[in-house]
């Protein structure tokens, strides 16, 4: 029981990043109808940008001392004394990184929505109007074009990026067993999940919200109606590419830097398609049970059967519930 | 010049090399064949190779996608099924089968495996549209390789680290050249090419190119949209599986990690680069693909006079190169290179009198 | 040949068609009228199989097909066109029309990848008869080898008939034959449909807003209005019928 419990919540945290993941890719299907199969891959250059801003400018020999590590007084009194491995000294640690943390972060967001701006601009713009066919294949283009670029422009090494949030170790008691897990994994779940509460929130409730859901209902009429549809669509694009940095940071933080990352974006692509595309509470869903589900087959069966949990679940999702588990059956006008 | 182009029977019209020039092509194509199996270089030999069998697996692709409409970004995982079937054939059967009738019987059971785990991925595109199934196939391609990669499967896959294929011996004749293999490859090609052009005069392939223009209109013709879909995806997959079978004879050695994603994309670059739902345009498109690279490499040795760091940013830009080449075609030429070429041969008709 | 009794269809809340019920006698053109919105379109999805109707049922030729897809539908002899041209925009006139015989072919893939054999044989005679008896018949020879998005309208909707006439089917479906089309265009599509019915002898049921023409060909009218069917009987039966005219004019007339 309480193995399965740390299982469990591992696999919660982890589903929470992928929902992270996958509202920019909903999102940008609400908006425009087209399917980002590059949005692993935008993801992939937000956690390289966060790495850029958080670890190689910090480390460059131009940049402030404080930059790379901030010790004032205080703090350099306060971990005088305290043992290896202490509760407080990860927070202090953190502290200690929170100006590289936040340089890399707003840097990752601002750098990865220009991305996105321009992805849409020369490669989505000119298509508009035209068929979608074209569009998702020239996302898929855009698969080779990124991975091809991160590893020309950072090289294809792995490397380490800070937590954002201090990685202390928790541990309670779950009747026998001691469930263990670590502050920044906590802290990461709640920053993903409340990005995407947002998401959700403006969506629904915002002028600019409604502006996508109008072009998302019929492009034209939302035109005629005054709404503009290309700022719509490039919106969207610099949303998703803006909460994939966040979503990109996190997933470095976790599984350290480098050209696999984009690789999580075909599996968040399969949760997206098992919730249902155009459904936010169905995607929701989608990736936190594909994510418990991810830690209970590692339990079971060992790490790497976990890789392939979300494409074998999308496949049977498909075949019993063709548009997912959530999503609405379009009607056809014939 | 060729001034019009006047039938005196239906059974002309509906020749697929219809006027002088479009023969003239065919022959020429056909003596530049033997010409290369006869007197090119080995280098040549090996990219002709290449483009062969990529070739094979991207007319694969196109009938797919291409003629049907499905987008499929999984066929490299077609490619590996006939691969290692036709290694764990030859294995299985060491005892069973004479030697020289061995890879006889394993490609056509490489590409009947393909064709039936084709259909088993295609199953999703029954119930709903592209989009839906371009996933279906990239979980497919994921789990195929992830299945070849298992401990629990090493001893037939050879698991990570490859397993080796023997040269095939076709009725005592053992293709244990590259030059002998070429000839195979390059037969088993031009036959490719043929067969699916000949699908595409008759019901069969005018039912796949209905259900990608409008599936409800192909309906109400009395075209099933179940059958013709697996139909479709089954000859894709078969295609590919026949690709996979030579790549691994030609090779002799195959590897998990050359089936992943990567190959899938080059595919679908391949196709849109030379045009799809055309017959000749894999021709163009692979021919861009497989020299890419070598592009690649004597531009940097231009460049740089060969330096040794070079060999590591060739595979970057390989696959920005590729990315590229769909995004700009989709761009400026979506009917790919097909398309230019059919202006290119229209002008020539009209030669000299109009271009 | 073609009944349909007391069909109900609804989409959520709207009632599309609330217990239709006629019969389109062999060899007849039947036409079917209401104003806009009357439900005749989703009636002849509901007949070509593309919805299935909460109740009620569709025979052909006897036969119970209220179950049946629409391609097993077609296989039996029914054909359509549709109100906004569906012709298949990547192909030329030919191979559209071409298509109509997909039925009526037999090659399997093997004959279909070797060509020569059956599947030669078969697409020649099979071209011949479609020379014949669609392409001379409706007047496009001029055109077969032109790709259909280089076609005016009013000759796609002819090649539309044509796709369909190649399935030599026993019932004609037409939504909207002459819909925007001009008085000449509708002039020689009235003529087309009415050479259909006396040379093959096809049972025709259309669709129509054009009451003259309506008027002129059909042989029997169901008026549709708000998913009911107010009135059915020959042009001069409907045309003094007072609930039609209401429909049509208003209640003031």
């Amino acid at each position: 029981m309480g193995q399965f419990l740390q299982f469990a919540i591992n696999g919660l945290m982890s589903g929470a990043i992928y929902a992270l993941i996958a509202v920019g890719i909903v999102s940008v299907f609400k908006a425009t109808k087209v399917v980002n199969f590059a949005h692993g891959y935008v993801i992939m250059v937000g956690a390289y940008f966060y790495y850029t801003f958080a670890v190689l400018i910090p480390g460059a020999e131009w940049a402030p001392n404080w930059l790379a590590a901030w010790q004032p007084g205080w703090l350099v009194e306060m971990r005088e004394g305290l043992p290896m491995f202490s509760p407080m000294g990860a927070v202090l640690d953190w502290v200690q990184n929170l100006p590289r943390i936040a340089l890399g972060l707003a840097g990752a967001v601002l750098a990865n929505a220009a991305l996105g701006l321009v992805i849409e601009r020369t490669l989505m713009r000119p298509l508009m109007g035209q068929s979608v066919f074209a569009m998702i294949m020239i996302t898929v283009g855009l698969i080779s074009i990124l991975a091809g670029a991160v590893q020309l422009v950072w090289t294809a090494d792995a490397d380490f990026v800070p937590h954002i949030a201090p990685n202390t170790p928790v541990r309670f008691d779950v009747g026998e067993t001691t469930i263990f897990l670590f502050g920044a994994d906590i802290v990461n779940m709640v920053v993903a999940l409340l990005i995407f509460a947002a998401i959700v929130a403006m969506v629904r409730f915002t002028k600019s919200g409604v502006a996508i859901r109008a072009t998302a209902e019929d492009q034209s009429t939302a035109y005629s109606m005054g709404i503009s549809v290309p700022k719509v669509f490039s919106r969207a694009w610099m949303l998703a590419a803006a909460t994939g940095a966040v979503a990109g940071a996190i997933l470095a933080t976790r599984n350290g830097i480098s050209p696999s990352l984009g690789l999580f974006g075909f599996s968040v692509l399969a949760i997206v398609l098992m919730g249902g595309l155009d459904s936010y509470v169905g995607v929701l869903i989608a990736a936190l049970a594909v994510g418990v589900l991810e830690a209970m087959t590692q339990w079971q069966l060992g790490g790497d059967w976990a890789e392939i949990v979300p494409y074998v679940a999308v496949l049977i999702v498909i075949l019993i519930r063709p548009h997912g588990l959530f999503g609405q059956k379009e009607v056809e006008r014939i | 010049m060729i001034t019009g182009n006047l039938k005196a029977s239906y059974a002309a019209d509906e020749q697929v090399f219809d006027n002088r020039n479009k023969r003239a092509f065919l022959y020429a194509a056909l003596l530049g064949l033997a010409a290369l199996a006869g007197f090119a270089d080995d280098y040549v030999i090996l990219v002709a190779c290449q483009m062969g069998i990529l070739l094979i697996a991207v007319v694969g692709v196109n009938v797919v996608t291409g003629y049907t409409g499905l987008i499929s970004l999984g066929h490299a995982a077609f490619v590996a099924v006939g691969a290692y079937t036709v290694t764990i054939f030859h294995e299985a059967f060491a005892g069973a089968i004479p030697e020289g009738l061995r890879a006889l019987i394993a490609i056509p059971v490489a590409m009947a495996v393909s064709a039936l785990v084709g259909i088993i991925v295609g199953l999703p595109s029954l119930r709903v549209k592209g989009l839906y199934l371009a996933v279906a196939t990239l979980s497919a391609n994921f789990i195929v390789i992830f299945l070849i990669e298992q401990e629990v499967f090493a001893p037939w896959t050879g698991g990570m680290v490859g397993i080796d294929t023997p040269a095939p011996d076709f009725l005592g004749w053992t293709l244990d050249t590259k030059r002998e293999m070429f000839v195979l490859i390059a037969a088993l090609g031009v036959l490719t090419l043929l067969a699916v052009q000949n699908l595409f005069r008759t019901r069969v392939g005018r039912a796949f190119i209905a259900i990608r223009d409008r599936d409800y209109s192909a309906e109400i013709m009395g075209i099933s949209l179940l059958r013709t879909k697996l139909t479709s995806f089954a000859i894709s997959a078969a295609l590919c599986g026949l690709s996979g079978a030579l790549f691994a004879y030609f090779y002799a050695r195959i590897l998990p990690e050359q089936f992943e994603l990567a190959l899938s994309l080059e595919l679908v670059a391949a196709m849109i680069v030379g045009g799809m739902g055309r017959t000749m345009g894999p021709v163009f498109g692979v021919a861009v693909i497989v020299m890419v690279p070598e592009v690649i490499k004597s531009i940097f040795g231009v460049a740089t006079g060969g330096e040794a760091g070079v060999a590591q940013l060739l595979a970057p830009l390989q696959e920005i190169a590729f990315g590229l080449l769909i995004v700009l075609f989709l761009l400026f030429e979506p009917l790919g290179l097909n398309h230019m070429a059919d202006r290119a041969l229209r002008a020539l008709n009209r030669w000299p009198f109009a271009r | 040949m073609l009944s349909v009794s007391d069909l109900h269809l609804s989409f959520g809340g709207i009632k599309a068609l609330q217990g239709v019920s006629f019969e389109a006698a062999p060899g007849e053109i039947t036409g079917v009228i209401g104003p806009n919105g009357a439900g005749k379109t989703s009636l002849f999805n509901a007949i070509s199989g593309f919805y299935t109707p909460d109740r009620g049922r569709v025979a052909f030729d006897g036969r119970d097909i209220t179950g049946l897809s629409p391609d097993r539908r077609a296989g039996l002899g029914m054909a359509r066109t549709f109100q906004n041209i569906a012709l298949f925009r990547g192909m030329t006139v030919l191979d559209n029309i071409k298509l109509g015989g997909h039925t009526r072919l037999s090659a399997n893939v093997w004959q279909a990848l070797a060509y020569f054999g059956p599947a030669r044989r078969e697409e020649l005679a099979f071209r011949a008869e479609i020379e014949e008896r669609v392409i001379d018949f409706l007047e496009i020879d001029h055109i077969r080898k032109a790709p259909i998005t280089a076609l005016p309208y009013g000759l796609q909707k002819r090649v539309e008939l044509g796709r369909a006439l190649a399935m030599q089917p026993k019932v004609l479906m037409l939504d909207e034959p002459v819909a925007g089309m001009n008085r000449e265009e509708t002039a020689d599509m009235a003529r087309f449909i009415l050479d259909v019915q006396e040379e093959f002898g096809t049972t025709i049921l259309l669709v129509e807003h054009d009451m003259g023409l309506v008027m002129d060909i059909c042989a029997h009218i169901v008026v549709l209005n708000f998913g009911q069917q107010i009135a059915a009987g020959t042009p001069a039966e409907v045309a003094r019928d007072d609930e039609v005219i209401e429909a049509y004019l208003g209640a003031a007339a």
